[in-house]
Parts: structure tokens; C-alpha cells; sequence
């Protein structure tokens, strides 16, 4: 208890010490549209957060990361499986997801752009970037998968589909939520990033692009923290629940 | 009976097996005595399919279930004592029947009281009699032990060997059992075959009876 105390304290005066560097940066630069105060970004901040426009356009770029994460998580992990499993498919998937890795992101906003209706547009870029991510530490997982319990499951005769559900899952889960975890990272940035250059009605994208268009940096900067603080706030949701599964088990 | 018929089996350069013949008798406890690394293992993994033979041939296993104690427990470490018994014989037992099932075996250990622990709460020696009483509960024609007892101090060896004495006569089957401990094999078997060289050659034939002294000083005199 004292332990976690002191930890916060610390964490505390950590961030405290941030803010202050911040401030002292932005007196020395004295120029709000190239570095605005924290308070300039917080009242912005404030300001927003009365808004009803501000929650609806949260709740929607929300929306796009996790339908773009959860797919790739979906589909990462169902062909990581097999793919962990039999080599050929793993070589045959192999070349396309080392293509998509190295893409740049915008290349891929942009044909995405010409393929897709605005509002999409996110969410595919989204799936692109955090499908490679989970794929590779799903086959990873798997290949760590112990030879002498397969070993064992072949002397009594379990059927496969048991043997994937009990012990290359349960093997490559840590891997798995690993990947999950930078992946909805990932997912969170390429989500705005698309949305700046697709421009959904509401998204926190469009903002940004606004607030670039109307000088406003202050609000620039105001969205950018509603952005890390929503990449945290679910990064710790989802350390939860896999805290929360591991117990249960 | 169990028989290799001129098997041969090589790994890469390697020649383990040459025209090697061998017979296990049905419900008796065989065991394959000799030094680390001479093929013992190989042997037992070829009568249970897990390695596949070069040339010749496996006889009397047609439909056989095997079953194995391994040198490592090999237990999920995720599920806990039921769920691993419940995990090798979900395919063969109906619900019902598979309960009682486990509970029985699981009393034959003694760990009918640990049976929700995980695996990794157990010691070492819990978790080699939960893989024993897996390898029983699972109704196997041939049970594999390989050296299922090494590592264990002289007292747990004692004990679980009296253990397993006590559910194979409960629950007979063909047992080919490994290992190269003197006097594990001679309190465990009917019969010792002592194996050496490369590739693989039947050294002795042993029938094990009272005479203790005399199979112990040949067994050692390899």
C-alpha cells in the first residue's frame, strides 16, 4: 500500500515535472501556433469536452479503431494459427504480410481513399496495419508451442481441432495478447491518421485537419491528448480482461 | 505378442536400428535395459507409431491405444488435475462414465483432494502420479514408461513404484518400461531385455525371478 503510494507520488512529479518543461518551452518559443501553453491546450481541452460534438465524434473514431482492431484480431489470429501450424501456408502468407508491414501507411490511406466510402476508409487502414502485428506474434506463439505435449497428444489419439483449442492456443496466448496490445496502439494512430485524409463527418481526424486549416493549435493539441488518453484508457481495459481471464482459469 | 519384425531405422547418417527383432508379451511388463542413447526410446516409439520404421515392420498393434508416462509429466500446465485427466478422455467416455472414471484413478494417486490445482501447484512427484494415473485411466492395450522415475529420490521412487505395482495389477496391460536404474527394473519386470551397441543388439535376455543377486550382477557386469 505505502509501496503504490510513493509509486504514484513519484509518477506523479514525473508528469508534473513534463507539464512544467512544457510551459517553460512554450514562454521561451512564445508563439501559441507553434507551441501553445498547457494552459492554452487544457482550457481548449475543457472547452471541448463541453461540447455534445466532441462525445459523438469519440464515440464514432472509437468505433472505426476497434472494428479495424478486432477484425485484425479475428483474422490474425485464425490464419496465425494455421499458419503456425503447417509451413507451406506459412510460406505462401508469408511474402503479402511482410508487404503489408512495410507499406508506408499512407499508400494505403490513399488507394484506400479510392476503394472505400469515407467513413470505412479508417477502419480498413486500421485492420492493414494491426493484421500483421497479430499475425506474426500468433505463428510465433504457436512455433513456441511445446513438441513434447504435441508429442503427447499424439500418443492418445486427441483429435485436432482439441489439440488447437487446449494446447497451441493456450501456448501462444501470451504471444497473442502481446500483439493485441501494440496492435490497438497502432490502431489508434493509423485510425486518426486515416481520418485526417479521409475526412468522415465525425472524427477526430477531421479535427485535426480543421484546427490545422483554422490555425487553432491549441485544439490541436487538445484532440491529441483526447487520443493518448483514449489509446491509454483501452490499452488498460484490455490489460484487464486479460489479467481478469488469466484468474479465472 | 508385440513384435519387431528386421526393423531398421536410421537417422540421418545415424544407423539405430539394423535387421533388429523384438517381442513384447501381451500383459506383461517388459523392460528395455541399457545405456542413454542406444535407441530404447526409439524402440517404444515405434511400437506406438509416434516414429515411423525405415524397413520391416510392427506386428500385433493393429487398433492398439497406447498410453505413456513420460520422463516429464507432460501435463498442461494451464488446466488443472481433472481438466488433464478429462483432456485424453473426452474422445473415449461419455460424461457420466468419465467422471467416475477420473475419480477413481485420481483416488489410486491420492490426489483425489488436489484435483482442481492447477499443475503448477503440485511437486514434481504429484505431477508424474497425476501422468500416471492418466496413463491409466486412458483404456491403452500397450502403456510406455520412459524412465518415468528418474530424478527421484530413492523414498518417492520406492513409492511409486509400489504404486504402479499396485494399478497394474488392478488395470493389467502390455507395459514396455525403460529405463537404466538396476533396481528398478528388476523390482518392476517379467522380463529384462538388455540392449547395447549401434546399431541396436539384444545383449541378454533376462526372466525375472527370485534370484535378485544374480540379475543385479549381470545387469551390472554390462
Amino acid at each position: 500500500m505505502m509501496n503504490s503510494i510513493m509509486r504514484n507520488k513519484g509518477k506523479f512529479f514525473v508528469i508534473l515535472f513534463w507539464i512544467l518543461a512544457w510551459e517553460i518551452g512554450s514562454l521561451i518559443i512564445d508563439q501559441e501556433i507553434y507551441l501553445p501553453s498547457p494552459h492554452a491546450a487544457f482550457s481548449a481541452l475543457i472547452n471541448l469536452l463541453t461540447s455534445e460534438e466532441t462525445y459523438i465524434t469519440i464515440f464514432y473514431s472509437t468505433y472505426r479503431t476497434l472494428a479495424g482492431f478486432f477484425l485484425s484480431c479475428l483474422s490474425g489470429i485464425m490464419l496465425g494459427i494455421v499458419c503456425g501450424i503447417r509451413k507451406p501456408l506459412y510460406d505462401l502468407f508469408n511474402p503479402l504480410i511482410i508487404i503489408m508491414r512495410t507499406v508506408p501507411v499512407m499508400s494505403i490511406i490513399i488507394i484506400a481513399i479510392m476503394w472505400f466510402k469515407d467513413n470505412n476508409v479508417p477502419i480498413f487502414v486500421a485492420f492493414l496495419m494491426c493484421f500483421p502485428i497479430i499475425w506474426t506474434n500468433t505463428v510465433t506463439g504457436i512455433r513456441s508451442t511445446d513438441v513434447k505435449l504435441l508429442e503427447m497428444c499424439q500418443v492418445y489419439k486427441i483429435k485436432k481441432l482439441r489439440v488447437i483449442k487446449s494446447v497451441y492456443l493456450y501456448s501462444s496466448l501470451p504471444y497473442i495478447q502481446a500483439g493485441m496490445i501494440s496492435a490497438l496502439g497502432i490502431g489508434w494512430k493509423v485510425t486518426s491518421a486515416a481520418e485526417v485524409l479521409s475526412l468522415p463527418k465525425y472524427s477526430i481526424g477531421r479535427f485535426l485537419y480543421d484546427s490545422k486549416v483554422y490555425l487553432e493549435i491549441p485544439d490541436l493539441f487538445a484532440w491529441t491528448i483526447i487520443i493518448i488518453s483514449l489509446s491509454f484508457l483501452f490499452e488498460g481495459l484490455l490489460k484487464f480482461i486479460f489479467r481478469s481471464g488469466d484468474q479465472h482459469d | 505378442m508385440i513384435k519387431l519384425v528386421h526393423a531398421g531405422k536410421k537417422f540421418d547418417d545415424l544407423v539405430l536400428l539394423k535387421d533388429f527383432n523384438i517381442s513384447f508379451e501381451k500383459n506383461k511388463i517388459t523392460c528395455l535395459f541399457g545405456p542413454s542413447g542406444v535407441g530404447k526410446t526409439t524402440i517404444a516409439n515405434i511400437v506406438a507409431g509416434i516414429v515411423p520404421l525405415d524397413e520391416g515392420l510392427v506386428e500385433g498393434v493393429d487398433n492398439s491405444l497406447f498410453s505413456y508416462v513420460f520422463q516429464e509429466p507432460r501435463l498442461l500446465k494451464w488446466y488443472s488435475v481433472y481438466e488433464n485427466m478429462d483432456f485424453v478422455l473426452k474422445d473415449v467416455y461419455k460424461d457420466e462414465k468419465r467422471v467416475k472414471i477420473i475419480d477413481t484413478y485420481l483416488e489410486m494417486v491420492e490426489l483425489s483432494q488436489y484435483k482442481n490445482y492447477k499443475i503448477d501447484a503440485l511437486s514434481g512427484g504429484m505431477a508424474q502420479r497425476v501422468s500416471l494415473a492418466r496413463a491409466f485411466a486412458y483404456p491403452s492395450h500397450i502403456l510406455i514408461m520412459d524412465e518415468p522415475f528418474k530424478g527421484f529420490d530413492f523414498k518417492l521412487k520406492n513409492e511409486m513404484i509400489s504404486l504402479f505395482k499396485r494399478m497394474w495389477k488392478t488395470s493389467q496391460r502390455t507395459v514396455i518400461f525403460i529405463t537404466h536404474d538396476v533396481e528398478e527394473a528388476i523390482d518392476l519386470s517379467h522380463m529384462i531385455y538388455t540392449l547395447k551397441n549401434r546399431p541396436v543388439e539384444i545383449i541378454d535376455i533376462i526372466i525375472v525371478n527370485n534370484n535378485r543377486e544374480e540379475i543385479k550382477n549381470k545387469l551390472l557386469s554390462l
